[in-house]
């Protein structure tokens, strides 16, 4: 496996309030190209931070960032923009649909910024959508599709640029066991088939067991890193739980 | 480009009544400014063209009291006898008439009317452009001999016989009946007076029986020089003429007041690009109001669009697109608002035209200023908001939102 992403001594610090906030210390990461990576840790470990810095929405303090062996953190605003719609796709708890958008142009979005026709945005959008079991709800927007189906329609968008890194943030923190085990279905897939490295935040520690790898958090330090000998099949228990469904 | 359009029409339809309201604004700034330059020159139009009416060798002369060191005294009164030194020694001046003129009531056989009673000299009909349409005009003899006659002009004989002939019958002003021997053809309205609305008897007539106290004190005298070219000199002529036969000396100010058509131009379109000025920059502020609205709207926008910036952000729009994408939508409100603006402007002109009878006319300067103006002002307003959408920081606007 070759590197994806190599984090060295990364900090981050606010300031809040005149005094300094050390959200993240020091931390080193290196993330292989192929991997499903879940990072645990209890609210305001500093997982959060970790993943906006490692989707170039914010920067480190202290510390590099290389993302495919090109140093990526200390980059101005439209660089960073520029790497964001070419090596990263981002799934969010809250979705962060457009409203009153059609999954199709929601999907299609990044493919705005990247300048491309709309006929080719079609295609791929479309493509995307097909991907992730949408095909038959292209034109209806958020309002009108379930948490699970906007979910999906999200995952679609991340994956529409076909960028090498998805970062998923508390992606099934909204959803029941049902569609949060649909949803871990789909990025293992992801995962296997083309082998797209996906990086997950979490906090349920049952979404985690689903990963090949387990970073913990905690006051802004790695405290654990754990490679997962087998991890959970999302597909089987999916297919458990809807053959309990049908039984009672 | 095309994407960023659609992308504003998009966020500008789904807020339809805010969107409407906002154009609004635009709409009546734009059109106060159209509609403002209209009657502005179409005013121009029909007051120069009066002037011009007027011909352009006139020449008036009013009695103007003087300022005698600091004190200002009674005025030296014009007379006919300055008219006649005028006539006389003037060789500029091709012809000159002086007239008085009253308000008073004047009574028929059916109805009775205040109108102007004047009292002309031989010169009058030929200097002032009247002429008659029925009946004659005075004779030499009746001018010597203070005959009591009269010409009515048709607005006073419309309200003094209706549709009775005239020609033939008499009037009473004070206690003196007058027969009246013509009818004026029409003249019109100027914009200082009725030319029709007028009683003109022979001068020695109305100085005798009608202002019984003035002598032959006139209140104006009107000359007209032999050609546009001698107007200059016909007015020094006569600025000469009345100063020695006013005993001014050199140094003094003249106690009569000289205007040339070219005076009065002047004067009158002074007046006209004042009133316009002002007109103009209320109109202007209607607009800047407008263009108020669309930034409030705007920074509203921005603020409630704040996780929508975010997610844009996060897919990979730079700043430049934000900025883009909120400045189409101020410039497409304030176009929009801009052509319904003119829209308007030109159905209110049409409107004002039929019903009210003003000259009025689109000038397409006054559009393309419009234009510019509303997208000048889209620019302005919207810039601020669209910048502050574009500086947002990721992680907050995906926070907040």
């Amino acid at each position: 496996m070759s590197r994806l992403a190599e984090l060295r001594g990364v900090g981050r610090d606010y300031l809040v309030g005149g005094s300094v906030v050390h959200a993240l210390r020091t931390l080193d990461l290196d993330i292989e190209q192929g991997e499903f990576l879940a990072v645990v840790g209890p609210s305001g470990s500093g997982k959060s931070t970790l993943m906006n810095i490692l989707g170039c929405l914010d920067r480190p303090t202290r510390g590099t960032y290389k993302l495919l062996d090109v140093e990526v953190g200390q980059r101005t605003g439209d660089e960073r923009a520029i790497i964001r719609n070419r090596l990263l796709g981002f799934i969010f708890q809250g979705f962060n649909l457009l409203p009153r958008t059609s999954a199709l142009e929601n999907t299609e979005l990044p493919l705005v910024y990247r300048g491309l026709s709309r006929k080719e945005r079609h295609e791929k959008a479309l493509r995307a959508l097909v991907r992730v079991g949408l095909a038959e709800r292209i034109h209806h927007t958020p309002a009108e599709l379930s948490g699970g189906q906007q979910q999906r329609v999200a995952i679609a968008r991340a994956l529409v640029t076909d960028p090498p890194l998805l970062l998923a943030d508390e992606p099934t923190g909204n959803l029941d066991t049902l569609t949060t085990y649909e949803v871990l279905a789909l990025l293992q897939e992801l995962v296997s088939e083309s082998g797209r490295t996906v990086v997950l935040v979490t906090h349920e520690p049952e979404v985690a067991a689903c990963a090949d790898r387990v970073v913990t958090v905690r006051d802004g330090r790695i405290v654990l890193d754990q490679k997962n000998a087998s991890p959970v099949r999302a597909s089987e228990v999916l297919k458990k739980l809807k053959e309990r469904a049908e039984e009672s | 480009m095309i994407t960023a359009l659609r992308l504003a029409l998009r966020a500008l339809l789904a807020a339809r009544t805010r969107t409407w309201l906002t154009v609004l604004g635009i709409l009546i700034g734009t059109s106060a400014v159209v509609v403002v330059v209209a009657l502005g020159s179409g005013a121009r139009e029909r007051i120069l063209a009066e002037i011009d009416n007027m011909g352009s060798a006139v020449i008036f002369v009013f009695p103007e009291s003087r300022s005698h060191s600091g004190a200002r005294v009674a005025s030296n009164a014009l007379t006919e006898d300055d008219r006649d030194a005028i006539r006389l020694s003037a060789p500029s001046v091709q012809a000159i008439t002086a007239w008085s003129s009253i308000r008073t009531r004047v009574h028929s056989a059916y109805d009775s009317y205040r109108t102007v009673v004047m009292g002309i000299d031989e010169s009058h009909f030929d200097v002032r452009g009247f002429s008659i349409r029925s009946g004659r005009s005075f004779t030499p003899e009746e001018f010597r001999n203070k005959a009591k006659v009269a010409v009515i002009g048709q607005t006073t004989r419309l309200e003094l016989f209706g549709a009775h002939d005239p020609v033939g019958q008499t009037v009473r002003i004070g206690q003196h009946t007058y027969q009246i021997i013509g009818l004026l053809a029409e003249k019109g309205r100027s914009s200082f007076e009725d030319q029709d609305d007028r009683i003109m008897l022979p001068i020695e007539s109305y100085r005798a029986r009608v202002s019984v106290t003035s002598g032959r004190r006139v209140q104006i005298l009107v000359a007209s020089a032999r050609s546009p070219a001698h107007t200059a000199q016909a007015e020094a002529q006569i600025r000469a003429i009345l100063r020695e036969r006013h005993r001014l000396r050199p140094g003094d100010f003249d106690d009569f007041a000289i205007r040339t058509q070219e005076a009065f131009r002047k004067n009158q379109e002074e007046i006209l690009d004042l009133v316009t000025t002002l007109l103009l920059s209320v109109a202007l502020v209607a607009l800047f109001t407008g263009g108020v609205g669309v930034m409030n709207i705007m920074l509203i926008s921005v603020a409630e669009r704040t996780r929508e910036i975010g997610i844009r952000l996060s897919i990979g729009a730079r700043e430049g697109d934000i900025l883009l994408q909120f400045l189409f939508e101020a410039l497409l409100l304030t176009l929009t608002g801009g052509a319904l603006g003119i829209l308007l402007a030109v159905v209110v002109t049409i409107v004002m035209r039929s019903t009210l009878g003003w000259a009025m006319s689109i000038d397409i300067n006054a559009v393309i200023a419009a234009v510019a103006t509303s997208t000048g002002a889209g620019l302005l307003f919207g810039i601020l908001p669209a910048r502050r959408a574009a500086r947002l920081d990721p992680v907050d606007a995906l926070r907040k939102g």
